[in-house]
């Protein structure tokens, strides 16, 4: 009855604040092909397309419309999924059920973002028209802005982290100088990832520590980059992936459970009001299905190696304890460990992960991606010196309440 | 297909110029009203995935102040940025895949907010089409609309024919927006001009509305409903872009249709099929509809609607329920035509119910000219 579904290639692009040298369409081409070269099959072997970006940050609607041509996507089945910060993730999990439907056999995801396109940086145009729906409500209704919680999002990413980080420094005990620590790590990890765009090699938690404060607790060493780039990986059902792949990355669980949107009231003032957006039960949920899926047990034994959407650094801390990798409140002892280090107990972030490179779009498939490439075995300079037999995808967008959980393995599905 | 799915219950709104009700609220009442129609509880939803587009609704992450509004909450869920027909392919694909039995599908655009005609400007290559900004999508169609007229001898009179029938047919039509029981092809043909040939009345309005329909597995379906409308074939494709591609023709379609007839078995559509509810967005692709999913040979979309053919009592009905003339709130027209297509097989169409129908089909549309295509062949025992 279940059909099992495996990726079997992996490309990506150079992720750079400006990629000048080529436009949207051919940014996405050079991923497909990256990817499609990995997987050693040809344009004509691929049945269907998912695709996704968020579309305000380059002013393009459809652009899948305009640019299908340059992926060979003419004349076949194209999906366009679009969730915000976890669009990729979405595009990624819609690759899966595309093939798992039975419908199609080979089928090609691929997200992406060009914030260079855009005249401002896209977190703020972009994200600040997520709040602006809600801000022209609250006017509507003759509110003060200055009372409304809601305003707190106008900070777009940032507003939003910053809140959550103070809530996770609260409860748990630590201290901004972990999110240095992470920070630094997700730097030197990016020096190992030919790929990733804020690359330091020898990053030093005291080199973080130096840099200017913007919101309390974070400093710009701690915030992600606004990158240009694409990833794309090949998802094919069980008989292809045996045939074009020595090592396919297999498809264990997935899950992508919606939380509210953290603005306390919601959006007719009726909401049951999430009031600690670290809080994420949504992530717990989505969890939890993907490891029963994947008839894991115990995730702290069994997931090897994690990849999770931290753009800022708090939020590796937070969505590790979420992933059920570690106890409630101790993902930061685990850092002051190096348990999370590239070779550590479990590794979290080793491509240096969003923190390092941020093409919005495109990031939640980054994590897909990156997993695969390890359990592929394929990671280079930044693969994980242990085996990796499970690993854990996290994406995570939305006004802090979208969560895409991907669990891949080195085998199929019982 | 590797399950059998079923649509177990549905609800739209009363689509409408500027309908004076937030979308939240107007999203909120036909999830409601679908469960309820159903006769389900939110908490039997596994997955529910939604159609909107971010510049159609004017905001950024266009679906995410509305995870309670459509009972995603809580639950897996997800957003596909185009027509409700390719939502409902994902949840389609969500239950195949044998991860969930039951899904809501939501979609919805309030063209009040934004003008869809402005916004499909931004669907033009950025880089060249956009730059000379001559085009958008109704003056796109105006160019397809006479490269195919001038191609196949199809005069304005049977574009006007097109219009009276599904415009008269939705003034049968509750939900409707359109409504001019006593329209003639004179007042049709005496419209305003917005790109010749395209005219007021050819083209669809801009209205605001929404819809949801609730999908089950076999299992579920049986004991929720004892009469559930059956997907049997589906297809989607989309062509080349504008400049890439024969802009007479809609090859994505035919493609689509040939792909939904195979897994539904159809061979002779015409005879096979009892009723077509289609995404029209201009008159003259009404008549290109016609000929891409096989009811007649290319050419002779003209002649089915001169001899009747498609009239509402006519051998082989299309849009009885006034399909995207009738109203158009753009992400919602695919996925009320899927709903309107089993309206017509369970015998709820009302005024507009076609005598008999056991199969019928269903089409949606995205994009300038029809770029994106899908077709559903939906059967059940009829009323």
């Amino acid at each position: 009855m279940k059909r099992n579904v495996a990726i079997i290639g992996c490309g990506q692009t150079k992720h750079t604040s400006r990629r000048r040298d080529v436009n949207v369409a051919e940014l996405v081409s050079e991923a497909v092909y990256n990817a499609l070269e990995d997987a050693k099959i040809s344009l004509h072997e691929v049945d269907a397309f998912v695709v996704g970006n968020m579309p305000g940050f380059e002013g393009i609607a459809q652009p899948e419309q305009w640019l299908g041509e340059w992926i060979g996507a003419a004349g076949k089945p194209v999906l366009r999924i679009a969730t915000g910060g976890t669009t990729g993730g979405s595009v990624g999990q819609g690759g899966y059920y595309t093939v798992a439907s039975g419908l199609h056999d080979v089928v090609i995801a691929v997200a992406w973002e060009k914030h260079s396109d855009s005249r401002e940086a896209g977190a703020t145009t972009g994200l600040t028209h997520v709040a602006l729906g809600n801000i022209f409500h609250a006017s509507a209704y003759g509110l003060n802005l200055k009372n409304l919680v809601a305003t707190s999002v106008v900070g777009a990413a940032a507003g939003v982290a910053v809140y959550q980080a103070m809530f996770y420094m609260y409860r748990s005990g630590c201290s901004p100088k972990h999110f240095d620590m992470v920070a630094a790590k997700a730097r030197r990890n990016a020096a190992k990832n030919k790929y990733a765009h804020l690359q330091w090699p020898g990053c030093t938690p005291e080199d973080i520590a130096k840099t200017e404060i913007i919101t309390y607790p974070f400093r710009y060493g701690h915030v992600c980059p606004a990158s240009d780039g694409a990833s794309a990986i090949v998802v094919a059902e069980e008989s292809v992936a045996r045939k074009k792949s020595k090592q396919p990355a297999w498809f264990k669980g997935l899950a992508s459970y919606s939380d509210e949107e953290n603005q306390l009231q919601s959006e007719n003032m009726g909401g049951v009001g999430v009031t600690d957006p670290s809080e994420q039960r949504g992530c717990w949920l989505s969890a939890m299905k993907s490891y029963r899926m994947a008839g894991i047990r115990d995730p702290q034994k069994e997931i090897d190696m994690a990849e999770i959407y931290q753009p800022f650094p708090s939020q590796e801390l937070i969505f590790a304890e979420r992933l059920g990798l570690f106890d409630e409140n101790t993902a930061w002892i685990a850092l002051e460990k190096g348990e999370t280090d590239i070779n550590g107990r479990l590794p979290l972030d080793p491509s240096g992960g969003v923190n390092a490179t941020n093409a919005i779009g495109s990031s939640a498939l980054q994590r897909i991606l990156e997993c695969a490439l390890q359990i592929m075995g394929k990671a280079e300079e930044h693969q994980v010196p242990k085996k990796v037999r499970n690993a854990v995808a996290h994406g995570w967008g939305g006004v802090t309440n979208y969560t895409t959980v991907t669990v891949l393995g080195d085998s199929p599905r019982r | 297909m590797r399950r059998r799915v079923a649509i177990v219950g549905y609800a739209q709104s009363h689509h409408q110029h500027n309908m004076q009700k937030t979308r939240e609220d107007m999203v909120f009442e036909v999830c409601k009203e679908a469960l309820h129609n159903a006769g389900i509880l939110r908490e039997d939803l596994d997955t529910v995935v939604t159609a909107s587009t971010d510049f159609l609704d004017g905001r950024t992450i266009s679906s995410v102040f509305l995870s309670m509004a459509v009972g995603a909450f809580m639950k897996d869920e997800s957003k596909v940025e185009e027509d409700g027909t390719f939502a409902l392919y994902y949840a389609l694909m969500r239950i195949l895949a044998g991860n969930h039995d039951v899904a809501l599908v939501e979609a919805h655009t309030q063209g009040s907010t934004l003008n869809p005609h402005q916004v499909s400007y931004y669907t033009l290559d950025p880089l060249f089409d956009r730059q000379i900004g001559v085009l958008n999508d109704i003056a796109a169609a105006a160019l397809q609309a006479r490269m195919y007229m001038n191609r196949h001898g199809v005069s304005e009179k049977h574009l006007a024919m097109v219009s009276v029938k599904n415009i008269t047919n939705a003034a049968r039509n509750p939900y409707a927006h359109r409504k001019m029981p006593d329209l003639s092809e004179k007042e049709v043909m005496s419209s305003k001009v917005f790109y010749d040939p395209i005219r007021e009345l050819t083209m669809s309005p801009i209205s605001d509305g929404a819809c949801a329909l609730i999908l089950a597995s076999e299992e579920k379906a049986k004991k929720f409903t004892d009469r559930p409308v059956w997907i049997e074939g589906v297809g989607i494709c989309q062509d080349s872009y504008l400049r890439d591609r024969n802009i007479d023709k809609l090859d994505s379609l035919r493609t689509a249709a040939r792909t939904a007839y195979k897994m539904a078995g159809i061979k002779n559509p015409l005879a096979e099929l009892d009723v077509a509810e289609i995404s029209e967005k201009f008159a003259h692709e009404e008549l290109m509809i016609y000929e891409a999913l096989g009811l007649c040979k290319e050419g002779e979309g003209k002649k089915l609607i001169e001899r009747g053919t498609t009239r509402r009592d006519g051998s082989m009905p299309v849009n009885p329920s006034g399909g995207a003339l009738g109203a158009d709130p753009v992400c919602a027209t695919g996925l009320i035509r899927v709903i309107e297509a089993a309206k017509q097989i369970k015998g709820e169409a009302g005024r507009y119910q076609v005598p008999g129908v056991r199969k019928a089909l269903a089409h949606g549309q995205f994009g300038i000219c029809a770029q994106k295509n899908t077709v559903y062949i939906l059967g059940g025992q009829g009323s």
